[in-house]
């Protein structure tokens, strides 16, 4: 951009720095008070304390959420990481309805949740499938298959075809070609996409919420307690939630973005 | 979506399972519950049994009852308004990003994206206490001499939930605002400038008109996403912020009539297909590169 003047620039600078408070205030208010205690509805600041992160460890209700969010999460991700890669092989190149089944696999993801999660409420009791953590998983899969087909698509379409011939020029056989030189080429985009499903599965709330049954998911227990308000730990666990996945992030970031700009600058 | 130059497919032979497979994935788990959802919306309920005979009665219904069009207008309405606030706060924000340089930018960048990583139903939730009644906004007014005691102005209303989604929302307005002003080639900038244009001039007859798709996809997501939440209204709307979604939600919990749902969620489907191809069309990047 070209230099702005003085006056504007201090001001573009304050209305940034507004939309970070705003951005951030969300973050702050449970993070404080899982440092210091609430009375009141006010944040005693005088007397920190981790007294919020033991009181987590005893919370056995929200612990055993979590763990059902994990295993989901990691049923999403296989599902999703498979079928993901398998359909982007597939259609990759392929001209025959191609734009039709992609256009059918980006509708979930597209479309408000609630019509996707409604939908397929729907639909599981018309096969007659009850809900359980298996609808769950097979919500969550539908709802980010989108995003795991576009990664490695888009890792597919910037590989050099040169590579798959010099493979078969050398005498590899189709399969050998796909473990040796396809699947290693594709793998960072995978575990990329892989982060980015847990990321999304770990925090969908609107999809899980009509899909579900008795037993649930950590953002959906988390929702039928606010009713009556937080105990304190819930605090503890959102901070540590936000720190975890701040990491899984910047892991994500490290996975997908390298190698994109290398392959840009080859 | 083209494959360029090197990029051809890879050549792989696939077995008819595979390929079965590969119809039948998105067909059987996307068109096929979304085409039975469009079915049921024909469909009526007597005393709590779904009776399977097509009729219109749902249709009829959400267009000539008092109570659901004008809520559908509203909730068209408040979602205008989120996506025109989020957008006026975006984009002088993403603006000022592309001022920075290098490193700082994506650093930035990333900071105010982090906070879509929180869990959305805590942020809701520590957003209502923020807005409440002995919340942080009410203590900061009063603090600030702008109101003379705690008002009840900014929770459990419609301000609330244009509050909270907004809020919720702003960065999926930054990210395409900003990328629309990155991709401006600086040439045309040092042009104007060389011309002997004033930056206010550049910026209003060259930075805006060229970031205007961005601003478009920024609407347009922004719209979707604020239009389709049920759970905003429902935990800061209390009774008077009623939504299109929070009614089309209590189809399926308490009043217990799905396929009168399934109608509402159509006309609900509409409303996000206009908005989705209106982005499409006005976001697409024409002539913003060289």
């Amino acid at each position: 951009m070209i230099a702005t003047p003085r006056l504007s620039s201090i001001l573009l600078a304050a209305i940034t720095v507004l939309v970070a408070a705003l951005l951030y205030s969300p973050l702050f208010v449970p993070i404080a008070s899982s440092f210091f205690p609430m009375a009141r509805g006010e944040v005693d600041w005088s007397s920190p304390t981790v007294d919020t992160y033991v009181a987590l460890v005893g919370n056995h209700e929200i612990l055993f959420a979590l763990r059902t969010t994990l295993v989901v999460g990691a049923c999403t991700v296989v599902l999703s990481v498979v079928s993901g890669t398998l359909l982007a092989l597939y259609y990759h190149g392929r001209r025959a309805g191609r734009s039709l089944l992609q256009f059918i696999i980006f509708l979930p993801f597209l479309m408000p949740p609630i019509i996707s999660g409604l939908a397929l409420l729907i639909f599981f009791r018309e096969i007659g499938l009850e809900r359980s953590l298996l609808t769950v998983v097979i919500g969550h899969t539908v709802f980010v298959l989108a995003i795991v087909y576009r990664t490695v698509l888009t890792r597919l379409q910037s590989m050099s075809r040169t590579l798959v011939e010099a493979s078969y020029d050398l005498g590899a056989t189709k399969w050998q070609t796909f473990w040796r030189v396809i699947l290693p080429n594709l793998s960072s985009a995978m575990v990329g996409g892989a982060i980015l499903a847990f990321a999304l599965s770990f925090d969908e709330t609107m999809i899980t919420i009509l899909v579900t049954g008795t037993q649930t998911t950590l953002p959906v227990r988390l929702w039928a307690m606010m009713r009556l308000g937080f105990s304190p730990d819930i605090n503890a666990l959102v901070a540590l939630i936000l720190m975890f996945t701040v990491l899984l992030c910047a892991l994500a970031a490290r996975f997908l973005i390298p190698k994109q700009i290398a392959t840009q600058r080859s | 979506m083209k494959s360029a130059g090197l990029a051809r497919p890879v050549a792989i032979r696939w077995s008819p399972l595979v390929t079965a497979l590969a119809f039948a994935l998105p067909v059987v788990f996307v068109l096929v519950p979304l085409a039975i959802f469009l079915v049921y919306s024909f469909f009526s309920v007597d005393q709590g049994q779904i009776v399977y005979v097509p009729t219109l009665a749902n249709y009829l219904r959400f267009f000539t009852d008092p109570v659901f069009l004008p809520v559908f207008w509203r909730t068209i309405v408040l979602c205008l308004s989120v996506a025109v606030i989020s957008i006026l706060l975006a984009y002088p924000t993403a603006y000022f990003l592309t001022t920075l340089r290098g490193r700082w930018r994506y650093a930035l960048l990333m900071l105010l994206m982090v906070p879509l990583l929180m869990s959305y139903v805590i942020k809701i939730y520590a957003i209502r206490s923020i807005l409440g009644l002995n919340g942080f906004l009410n203590k900061a007014l009063v603090g600030l001499g702008i109101l003379a005691e705690p008002s009840t102005l900014f929770v459990f209303n419609m301000n609330a939930i244009l509050l909270t989604l907004t809020l919720l929302l702003i960065p999926f307005a930054i990210l395409p605002i900003f990328l629309a002003l990155e991709r401006i080639p600086q040439v045309l900038l040092r042009a104007s400038d060389d011309l002997g244009a004033s930056s206010l001039q550049t910026f209003l007859r060259i930075t805006l008109p060229l970031s205007m798709p961005g601003v478009a996809s920024a609407a347009s997501f922004v719209f979707v996403l604020a239009i389709g939440d049920f759970l905003t209204p429902q935990m800061v709307g209390g009774i008077s912020g009623f939504t299109f979604g929070r009614i089309l939600y209590s189809q399926f919990g308490t009043a217990y009539n799905w396929p009168f749902g399934a109608a509402l969620s159509v006309a609900l489907a509409v409303v996000v297909i206009v908005a989705i191809l209106l982005g499409e069309r006005f976001g697409r990047n024409r002539g913003a590169s060289l």
